[in-house]
């Protein structure tokens, strides 16, 4: 027997270690109203300790937590006017990064300038923009507004917030697994689609409702389209809606989360359903509710497969599988400079999976055709 | 990160489908009867019609994604009637039986 050729044709497992850059693009922290109550919150992520605090002027400010004095934490302290106070000397720094004040001395030095990440508050959350490079984020990226976010005809966000252990990379190929809706979200897709153009992939779904799977309350369920797109590397917004017999019901999904380092991550979701007369302001919050719950027992079944996966570049794909080359190519763009990204990333790519078309018809379209150009290649020949 | 190729794409590459409407040529290959990729250039993506009245439409409060161009689609599923484009169930399979 020989042992030298055993392992020849086996297939490797690739992967490099997760990339220690951080994706660039608008990553969503949470809710504003956990941000914005005038004291400091220390949040971990891109792999460094930053401060995030409302100042008097009612600006959120986002700053290098540790103090370029003496290094005190300044999620530490506390906020003294417009200005973040280090706990360790008291030296002031205020939203622009610059240091306002040192109590004890007559002037600031200086070069008394520490770090600030550019923020965004809007339909109650805060967003906080990193980029490796610290350019100023483009209009072009910015985050779209969510229409039930800020309305009375809709829910407020109930929302969950939780660590994973892994590289984000792991959740964004989500995107692309159609297959775990069925096991994950009981659905039965009809209709499958991924769009990657520009800084945004989408998924679109519509889907039959599951005959194994009882509706809820008596209601007929007729099916539910969603449309989820990632705006950037780690804010999807989907819009779901489930069609019942009676009407239909909206709902929007945040699904974001941001890096702490390159092996964790705080993974964050976020529902609002619309209220209608059929779905009064306490069934809507229940929905949101009950729908949160289903979307938490999804991801938790994710986070068991991630806790001891292998990290894979080159997954071996059939071609029931969804496109994870064409996802990455896409994710890629986010963790080179601006300059180093290439056409091939932002390009539009599309994959569609349609399983209404009646295929049997259409197969025997064109055999017929093919059959009757032979036949007339024949009669040439 | 060293990006890889689709290990799919090896057996069966894309082919080269122009729309009938505007010549938009795009990469497209079919796994099966029901699947369909599409690859566009920022050619393809400029030149298409139904893409810029999309876009145009989306601007007055549409929702701005442009899920498919029906022209092109109608121009794929032209393709494969004609046999210039493959399905790749249809004839790996085959092949090797």
């Amino acid at each position: 027997m020989s042992t030298g050729s055993l392992h020849d044709d086996v297939r490797l497992i690739e992967a490099d270690a997760a990339p220690n850059r951080f994706a660039r693009g608008w990553h969503c922290l949470g809710l504003t109203r956990d941000f914005g109550d005038g004291a400091p919150h220390q949040v971990n992520a891109f792999g460094q300790k930053l401060v995030v605090f409302r100042g008097g002027d009612g600006e959120i400010n986002i700053l290098d937590s540790y103090c370029r004095h003496m290094g005190g934490d300044l999620s530490q302290g506390q906020v003294k006017g417009n200005e973040i106070a280090c706990p360790f000397h008291d030296w002031r720094w205020g939203g622009d990064g610059r240091c306002k004040k040192v109590p004890y001395s007559r002037r600031v030095p200086r070069l008394a300038r520490t770090a600030t990440w550019p923020t965004l508050e809007q339909d109650g959350m805060l967003f906080v923009w990193n980029d490796p490079e610290r350019s100023a984020p483009p209009a072009e990226v910015t985050i779209p507004r969510i229409e039930g976010a800020t309305s009375d005809k809709w829910t407020d966000w109930h929302w969950y917030t939780t660590v994973v252990n892994t590289n984000c990379r792991e959740i964004i190929d989500n995107v692309v697994d159609m297959a775990h809706f069925y096991y994950i979200h009981g659905s039965l897709p009809t209709h499958f689609k991924n769009i990657f153009e520009g800084h945004v992939a989408t998924q679109y779904m519509k889907s039959g409702s599951r005959p194994d799977i009882d509706d809820p309350e008596g209601v007929k369920l007729l099916g539910t389209t969603s449309l989820a797109s990632y705006h950037g590397p780690s804010f999807m917004i989907d819009d779901l809606t489930y069609h019942y017999e009676s009407a239909d019901q909206r709902t929007v999904l945040i699904n974001c989360h941001y890096p702490i380092d390159a092996n964790s991550f705080v993974l964050q979701y976020g529902i609002v359903v619309e209220k209608s007369e059929f779905l009064p302001e306490e069934l809507a919050v229940q929905t949101a509710h009950a729908l949160g719950d289903f979307v938490k027992m999804g991801f938790e079944q994710d986070v068991e497969i991630w806790r001891s996966k292998a990290r894979i570049d080159n997954p071996l794909l059939v071609e029931e599988d969804g496109p994870v080359y064409q996802l990455r190519r896409w994710y890629e763009q986010f963790y080179v400079d601006v300059a180093d990204v290439t056409p091939d990333m932002v390009d539009r790519f599309e994959f569609e999976l349609d399983t209404t078309r009646p295929s049997e018809a259409w197969m025997k379209e064109v055999e017929d055709n093919m059959a009757a150009k032979a036949s007339v290649s024949g009669t040439v020949g | 990160m060293t990006l890889r190729a689709d290990n799919r794409l090896a057996d069966a590459p894309m082919t080269a489908v122009h729309c009938r409407r505007c010549a938009t040529q795009v990469l497209v290959r079919k796994s099966s009867w029901d699947q369909t990729s599409v690859q566009w250039n920022a050619l393809a993506t400029a030149s298409c019609i139904e893409r810029s009245t999309a876009q145009r439409l989306a601007a007055y409060g549409g929702h701005g994604s442009f899920l498919r161009c029906s022209e092109l689609g109608a121009s794929i599923a032209d393709a494969v009637r004609r046999g210039v484009l493959p399905v790749v169930e249809e004839s790996s399979p085959r092949s090797g039986s």
